[in-house]
């Protein structure tokens, strides 16, 4: 056998090799992620926003130092809350999306988006009976949306999450907006600004801060 | 050469690029498919969701041993080992439901819970507080007054009630809000609980930590101040709170002759710190200075009055410890003390009561299994009662006993599946005044019939020691002892509930009192049903709802000379409560009816004991709520709007006038209404909250 036939063999085994063991420039961790983020923010129902989440899910349970899977997981259990009507199933997505949470920040206790988003647990939770939760979770939500601002000034979500309880505690007492507004100002001034190092960072809530812009004269 | 090399060149790719399929179907115990459900390969990322049908499907590269995971909300993690070996694999794979706190059955016969947590539960502590009408004592159905006991954290609270006039409402000396869970029985109530013949309001309060706030209430009748600090794990709370209805007094018009009316000065602090992961410590206290004096009438003749005046001291501390001992096992304990001194002044005589309490309890509870679970404790209870009668003209007179109860209890939550479960636990005691032991039973069980409906019902044996005017009379008294049945069925919609209770409670070793001699010869029965129905959901802004309970109770104890109706006992109890809240006017309007018929009084004029009945009570009460700005409330309620003269009974004097007949008085509430008007302020960094959850 001569020598030049078996180095296209060598070859071939080579680069099979090399895609086999993760060597491609985006590694096997951040495909999988960033095909799920785009999934979760795409998903126009509670079943195909409950596939992403057992997507992060598993890649949750196999990467134990990185937050992201944990973060996307609770976010997705978080925007199938949003979407229920029954109060009793809502409050089961959000426990699940705590108990995301709650690794999430096992992992990365001082990082602002994950305080951020639990802000906005808090927030769909007074949705479910606002007569008597509306004190206890709004004040927490505004507690967490002031500590992730706090851990991160750039942070556009805090911001336009912030605004958004302040338009509606403000809308409920029939008060002028302005402060919401103020607020908002901000956020969307973040979100022009807004750079990650990291490439699976949120990008999301800047639609949110748009349709709420409306609302401020 | 070439063809071999290819050769070699394409079983490398599919030696290399080895997918197996696994494939299959999740179902639930009755076979049927569960989607979404989340499949696959522990520590890989190999793995796919469920369909509609529960059928999956996924490739996966792995070989040799795996661990194939499957988890769904409801249901227990399932792992299987299966091994790759190349040929593609299907599974049929049954999930386990969970028994959860969201789905699972509750006890609920005899019980109505408030809770802001649990969703299932009647009320929310939001409604207990801005329910129009009197917040005087709980009404306890067919039993007397006395014969409920309150329980903080589990810790038992003496003297719950602040003292007040005669016939005038007491009212609590904690407010529903500082707790998460509040839980009313009428009967069946806990192995854990015990010394309560009729009735037992446990009070569980709040894990969360606060936010910092100062909180100012402006009232009609006084004023507080109260502020919260918070930290990392923790925070602490203090208030200070004056009473004085003398300037109200001064206003509106009052039946009852006041020389000084009263007026109290209450402290109450509250800490409460996170320790490790699970673990918790809370400590409470309670300081209350309280005085009033009026003047009782004699009813033949007015201008012939004596003074009664009484001043009042309470102290209460409470310190608490939970922590988790494993991922099934918790540990709780607690220590509480209590101390009242009652100065009483009648004329020139002064009766000196005191009676201290102190509590140790520790309760170890947790799951034995995933369908059953186990509380068990220990609890010692010591009582030290003394009361004085000091006159001019007599020697000092003391009476005094000291009471220490040892209790043991068990008691376990057996669950069928998450529609059944069965409770049965029982109580030891041994008690130093008798120095005897005894056990008490306790069985409860519910079904869930549906989604939104379940049937409970609750057997237990209760004991209790008697009063104590009664016991430091003679210490060897027995305790007084009751049997409850109680059968209930209750529907919780999203925004409607419907419940339906009936209960007979049976009592045995009742105290009678001959001359002046006491034994436990008495007994009695109670039997009805009570109604309830809520509905948040009909109308708009309007939450309402309406209970009916029919009591059917007779007793023959203390003096009664036969078997009679009891007089705080009424045949038929109706109340109607609605709030309605008006965005425009950024109010909430409250107002309560309630219907009630005659109690028993007896009438020494008349033969038959307790034959006569008080007109009907009815109560038209109304109560506003504005909120001009978040931080901001202005409350303004009334009770008996329609000005009805209601009667609760009739005293008589000790003579007969000269027709041979006895003189009597009615016994009116002290005035016809009672206003009050309250500014409550909260300054805090976050603007939006207020205290109006704490009314």
């Amino acid at each position: 056998m001569k020598t030049l036939t078996i180095i296209p063999i060598l070859i071939a085994i080579l680069m099979l090799a090399l895609v086999n063991f993760g060597f491609a420039s985006d590694g096997k961790y951040e495909q999988a992620m960033k095909k799920n983020i785009e999934s979760v923010y795409k998903a126009q129902s509670v079943e195909e926003l409950q596939q992403a989440v057992n997507a992060f899910e598993r890649i949750g349970t196999t990467e134990k130092d990185h937050w992201e899977p944990q973060y996307y997981a609770a976010f997705g259990y978080i925007m199938m809350a949003n979407r229920e009507k029954d109060g009793g199933k809502k409050d089961q997505y959000l426990d699940q999306a705590t108990a995301a949470l709650d690794k999430a920040k096992v992992i990365a206790p001082e990082e602002s988006e994950i305080i951020a988003l639990e802000g906005f647990a808090y927030m769909i939770r007074i949705t479910v009976d606002p007569a008597s939760r509306g004190p206890q979770f709004g004040a927490r939500a505004m507690q967490a949306y002031g500590k992730a601002s706090t851990l991160n000034p750039e942070n556009p979500r805090a911001l336009a999450l912030m605004a958004q309880m302040q338009y509606g505690t403000a809308q409920f007492f029939g008060s002028p907006a302005t402060e919401a507004c103020t607020t908002l100002n901000k956020a969307l001034e973040k979100f022009e600004t807004f750079k990650s190092e990291n490439a699976l960072a949120p990008q999301w809530g800047r639609g949110m801060a748009e349709s709420l812009k409306t609302q401020c004269k | 050469m070439k063809a071999l090399s290819t050769l070699f060149f394409y079983s490398l790719c599919t030696l290399a690029f080895a997918q197996t399929k696994i494939e299959g179907r999740i179902t639930d115990g009755k076979d049927n498919p569960i989607p979404l459900a989340n499949i696959f390969l522990k520590d890989t990322y190999d793995g796919t969701s469920s369909n509609e049908n529960g059928n999956f499907s996924f490739q996966t590269t792995e070989n040799g041993t795996q661990t194939l995971i499957v988890k769904f909300i409801g249901y227990k993690e399932f792992q299987k080992q299966i091994v790759i070996e190349g040929k593609s694999l299907n599974l049929e794979i049954r999930l386990q439901e969970e028994i959860s706190e969201l789905d699972a059955v509750t006890i609920s016969a005899g019980a109505f819970t408030a809770s802001d947590e649990s969703r299932r539960t009647v009320f929310r502590a939001v409604d207990i507080a801005t329910t129009a009408g009197e917040s005087g004592r709980l009404f306890v159905r067919g039993g007397d007054g006395n014969e409920a006991r309150t329980f903080i954290d589990g810790m038992l609270v003496l003297d719950a009630y602040s003292p007040s006039a005669p016939n005038t409402p007491s009212r609590g000396r904690f407010l529903p809000f500082m707790f998460k869970g509040t839980s009313f029985s009428t009967g069946g109530y806990s192995a854990e609980y015990g010394q309560a013949l009729s009735s037992a309001l446990v009070l569980d309060s709040k894990d969360e930590s606060e936010i910092n706030r100062t909180d100012i209430g402006i009232l009609s009748v006084g004023g507080d101040v109260a502020h919260t600090q918070s930290w990392e794990g923790g925070s602490m709370a203090g208030k200070v709170q004056y009473t004085n209805l003398r300037p109200y007094m001064g206003l509106i018009n009052q039946r009852m002759d006041w020389k000084t009316p009263p007026a109290s000065m209450e402290g109450i602090g509250a800490f409460r710190q996170k320790v490790g992961k699970h673990g918790m410590v809370k400590a409470y206290g309670n300081f209350t200075h309280s005085d009033f004096s009026l003047y009782n009438h004699n009813i033949d003749d007015y201008n012939t009055k004596q003074l009664y005046d009484l001043t009042n001291n309470y102290r209460y501390l409470n310190g608490f410890y939970k922590n988790t001992i494993n991922s099934n096992w918790m540990m709780r304990g607690g220590l509480s003390y209590t101390s009242l001194a009652n100065d009483i002044l009648i004329d020139n005589n002064k009766v000196v009561e005191t009676e201290k309490g102190i509590h140790a309890k520790t309760v170890f509870e947790g799951s034995l299994s995933d369908h059953v679970e186990l509380k068990s404790g220990l609890e010692v209870i010591n009582r030290n009662y003394d009361q004085s009668y000091i006159s001019l003209t007599e020697p000092t007179h003391t009476a005094a006993f000291e009471e220490t109860i040892t209790s043991a209890f068990v008691e376990t939550d057996v669950y069928a599946s998450n529609k059944f479960v069965t409770r049965f636990g029982g109580r030891l005691e041994h008690n130093s005044l008798l120095n005897k032991v005894s056990f008490d039973p306790r069985i409860s069980l519910a079904y869930k019939t549906d989604e939104r409906g379940q049937v409970s019902f609750a057997y237990g044996k209760f004991r209790q020691s008697p009063k104590n005017e009664l016991l430091r009379q003679d210490e060897r008294l027995d305790q007084e002892k009751a049997e409850h049945f109680i059968l209930n069925y209750q529907r919780i919609d999203n925004d409607r509930t419907f419940r339906i209770e009936t209960y007979y409670k049976r009592y045995d070793d009742l105290i009678k009192i001959e001359n002046t001699s006491l034994a436990n010869q008495g007994s009695g029965y109670a039997r009805g049903i009570e109604l309830f129905w809520r509905d948040k959901e009909s109308v708009d802004h309007l939450d309402y709802w309406i209970s009916y309970s029919f009591l059917d109770t007779e007793r023959d104890y203390l003096n009664f000379p036969v078997k009679s109706v009891p007089s705080f006992a009424s045949k038929h109890n109706f109340s109607a409560v609605a709030k309605y809240f008006v965005q425009k006017l950024k109010s909430q309007l409250g107002a309560t009816w309630s219907v009630t018929s005659g109690r028993p009084y007896n009438n020494p004029n008349e033969d038959k004991f307790n034959g006569s009945f008080t007109p009907t009570y009815r109560d038209l009460s109304f109560n506003w709520s504005y909120l001009p700005k978040p931080y901001l409330i202005v409350y303004f309620s009334c009770t008996n709007l329609l000005g009805r003269n209601n009667i609760f009974g009739y005293e008589y004097s000790t003579v007969q006038n000269e027709n041979g007949q006895y003189n009597s008085r009615p016994i009116r509430q002290a005035a016809p209404r009672f206003l009050f008007v309250g500014i409550f302020i909260t300054l805090s960094k976050d603007k939006s909250i207020n205290q109006l959850p704490t009314l």
